[in-house]
């Protein structure tokens, strides 16, 4: 048997969270499973994951089923809750399998929101405490830095994670579709209210600035100017600021509309056409519908915004599919790194064999020639370079190659059994 | 003839370029974006080539005949958009501006006749003249790229649809300073360009304004993008209007190339 990469483990996907939670652990807690796991001997690497939405162990066993089957015993252990009721929520992948969900979990691209950008920070957090405990080898050391790898690509080269799934932060992004940069972009907040706050604080956390919030009582603007770091402006003055700021948060309870047409349309002529962007998240809504109307003004009520959330959701999904393709190809690269670190330490081993033989008959020769010129040293110094170098290349050429046809584990055991090199099984993934 | 070989060449790297490039614009991969960009870059060369082989097959500078002129402002704009698509980054330029190219590019007469034009008006200034206007044609192509993209963006905001052409576009206010910077950058060389042959043509026929198609309509353009220019810097016309003055302007530009091409004039056939 032959010790191969796996991950077995719970998700969203497979598990109701009633099931996940009772296995969820905090990091002391995983310490200890890791480092009993290890004393177990049951694999070589491992790795556990644990967030609200999957408890997964990553590793390299020669028995994955049984390192599996340890693995959530032990996790189990903690609640008091045992195998049978875990084994039917479990999924287990082995090989490329394993490889292909590793690399999709840390690109976030199997997250319940597609995209979601905490996940790699998880995966990160769960590799750093398995080095902690000293349960990471060559192979999940391998595997892992690959997996940031794919996320980062993923992350720059797609807009899977970029696009706004929040009408806040939907809003923020739809100002730079029309600004571009937000630096300096001044912000009016009429009224109050959890979303026109929250997406007030994104955009300046944006670089736009100043704020002026205006409420119908002045009180009520002060108190949240000061929270925001904003200027408290009179309500009366909402159409006079509105020609100086770029962007208008409009939200309050009035029952009819608070910025009108002929309000914008004379702030537009005092702004020289510059656009002006407006946000209305007021039920029943703030802003006039035929306010869009007009030439560089942007009207976004509550529904448009939801409506431009659901096109970016479904943009993700389009991204999406093209980052599952661009895993494709990592998986690809990492099984044929994988065989090259299958074949890497017979190679070294190999050499050092012949480098052993070459150093002991050379220095025996040269107990023999006691006289020998330093130029004579130096050709039997060379000779025997060259015969072991000559003697080193076919079996070299040949793992090499063997590793790249998915051979490399049957050539490795015939050249260290011709060569007699000695592999201890704790090395073996060196 | 080796010119027209090179140029051939190149006009089908551009149409290469540009179907990748709309690839790139509704599909969504970042290949067909370096395939378009490097099959821009290899038409250009090939372009210079074109360019230089038939100058020295001529022995003067290939900017005579209107197939010739066409062909130099292509070459320009497809020089602009390599440039404004590294400092704009805007990757979706090349999708915008090819068309344009491969359009005149094909419309360009293949005849490449000789130019009729008068021994009187034969002189360095000439070279000048042509030479100026050419580049700042070349960056009106872009202008109206950029016009181009700017309204579809609006449209999409104003829609409140979101569709690939929103995701892909970058903002208004890049699209918008693309459009000032190239209209700023076109207009000086294409009014030195045109007061130079205004002047020679003073000085040759005795007429500033000596009747002729090219020049009347080239006029027009200026005042076109004069107008368009005086807008936005005095009266801040930003935007839509910006844009479709843009598009209108390079539609006269357009018609002048058409008459120089239909109407016999003083610049030749």
């Amino acid at each position: 048997m032959t010790p191969t990469v796996f991950v077995a483990g719970m998700s969203h996907r497979t598990a109701p969270v009633e099931v996940r939670e009772q296995l969820a652990l905090e990091d002391d807690k995983l310490r200890e499973v890791v480092a009993a796991l290890a004393a177990q001997g049951i694999a070589a690497e491992l790795m556990i994951l644990s967030t609200c939405n999957r408890v997964e162990v990553y590793g390299v066993a020669e028995a994955p089923g049984e390192a599996r089957a340890a693995a959530f015993r032990q996790l189990g252990a903690h609640r008091g809750v045992g195998l049978p009721s875990i084994e039917p929520h479990l999924y287990a992948h082995s090989g490329e399998e394993a490889v292909r969900h590793a690399f999709r979990v840390a690109a976030s691209l199997d997250s319940l929101v597609i995209g979601e950008p905490q996940i790699l920070g998880q995966v990160k957090d769960a590799f750093a405490l398995a080095q902690s405990c000293q349960t990471v080898g060559p192979v999940l050391n391998a595997l892992m830095s690959q997996a940031f790898r794919v996320a980062k690509r993923v992350r720059t080269e797609t807009e899977v994670g970029r696009l706004a799934v929040s009408v806040s932060s939907t809003a923020v992004e739809l100002a730079r579709k029309i600004f571009g940069r937000l630096d300096g972009k001044a912000v009016l907040l009429v009224g109050a209210g959890e979303m026109a706050e929250l997406a007030a604080r994104l955009l300046m956390e944006a670089g736009a600035m100043p704020l002026y919030v205006a409420n119908r009582t002045l009180a009520r603007a002060r108190e949240l100017a000061a929270t925001l770091a904003g200027i408290a402006v009179p309500f009366e003055q909402t159409a006079t600021v509105m020609a100086e700021v770029d962007i208008v948060i409009a939200c309050t309870a009035a029952p009819e509309p608070v910025v009108r047409v002929t309000e914008v349309r004379a702030a537009l002529a005092a702004r020289r056409s510059r656009p002006l962007f407006l946000i209305d998240l007021g039920v029943p809504r703030n802003v006039e519908a035929a306010v869009n109307a007009l030439d560089g003004v942007f009207a976004y009520d509550v529904d448009d915004l939801e409506q431009v959330v659901e096109s970016n959701r479904r943009e993700r999904q389009r991204e999406a599919r093209r980052a599952e393709i661009m895993v494709e190809g990592e998986v690809g690269r990492f099984l044929r790194r994988l065989q090259d670190v299958e074949v890497v330490p017979t190679i070294v081993s190999l050499k050092e064999k012949l480098e052993a033989i070459r150093r002991g008959e050379l220095d025996k020769a040269l107990a023999r020639l006691p006289g020998a010129s330093a130029e004579m040293r130096a050709v039997l110094e060379a000779l025997s370079q060259a015969i072991v170098n000559k003697v080193l290349h076919a079996p070299v050429v040949k793992l090499r190659d063997s590793s790249r046809d998915g051979h490399g584990r049957r050539w490795t055991e015939v050249v260290s059994e011709i060569f007699g090199l000695r592999r201890p099984p704790d090395e073996r993934d060196r | 003839m080796i010119n027209a070989v090179l140029y051939d060449i190149a006009l089908t790297a551009y149409i290469v370029a540009m179907v990748a490039a709309l690839g790139h614009l509704l599909g969504r991969r970042e290949g067909w974006w370096r395939l378009a960009l490097l099959f821009t870059q290899a038409g250009w060369l090939f372009h210079t080539l074109a360019i230089g082989v038939r100058g020295v097959e001529l022995g003067r500078l290939p900017l005579l005949t209107l197939s010739e002129l066409v062909s130099v402002v292509i070459w320009g704009a497809v020089l602009l958009e390599l440039w404004a698509e590294r400092v704009y980054r805007v990757k979706v330029l090349g999708a915008f501006v090819l068309p344009v190219v491969v359009g005149l590019g094909l419309a360009l007469p293949t005849g490449l006749r000789a130019l009729a034009l008068e021994p009187a008006i034969r002189s360095a200034w000439i070279w000048i003249h042509a030479a100026l206007a050419l580049l700042g044609l070349a960056a009106l192509v872009l202008n109206f790229a950029g016009a181009v993209m700017y309204l579809l963006q609006e449209h999409q905001l104003k829609a409140k649809r979101p569709g690939t052409i929103y995701y892909r576009l970058p903002s208004l206010e890049t699209l918008d300073r693309l459009s000032y910077r190239t209209l700023t950058l076109g207009f000086p060389f294409l009014t030195a360009g045109l007061v130079l042959g205004a002047l020679w043509a003073g000085a040759a026929w005795g007429s500033v304004l000596a009747f002729d198609p090219l020049a009347l309509s080239s006029v027009l353009m200026w005042l076109v993008y004069a107008a368009i220019l005086a807008g936005r810097v005095v009266g801040r016309w930003h935007g839509r209007r910006a844009a479709y003055l843009a598009i209108a302007g390079f539609c006269v530009l357009l018609l002048t190339l058409g008459a120089g091409v239909l109407l016999q004039g003083r610049h030749g056939s």
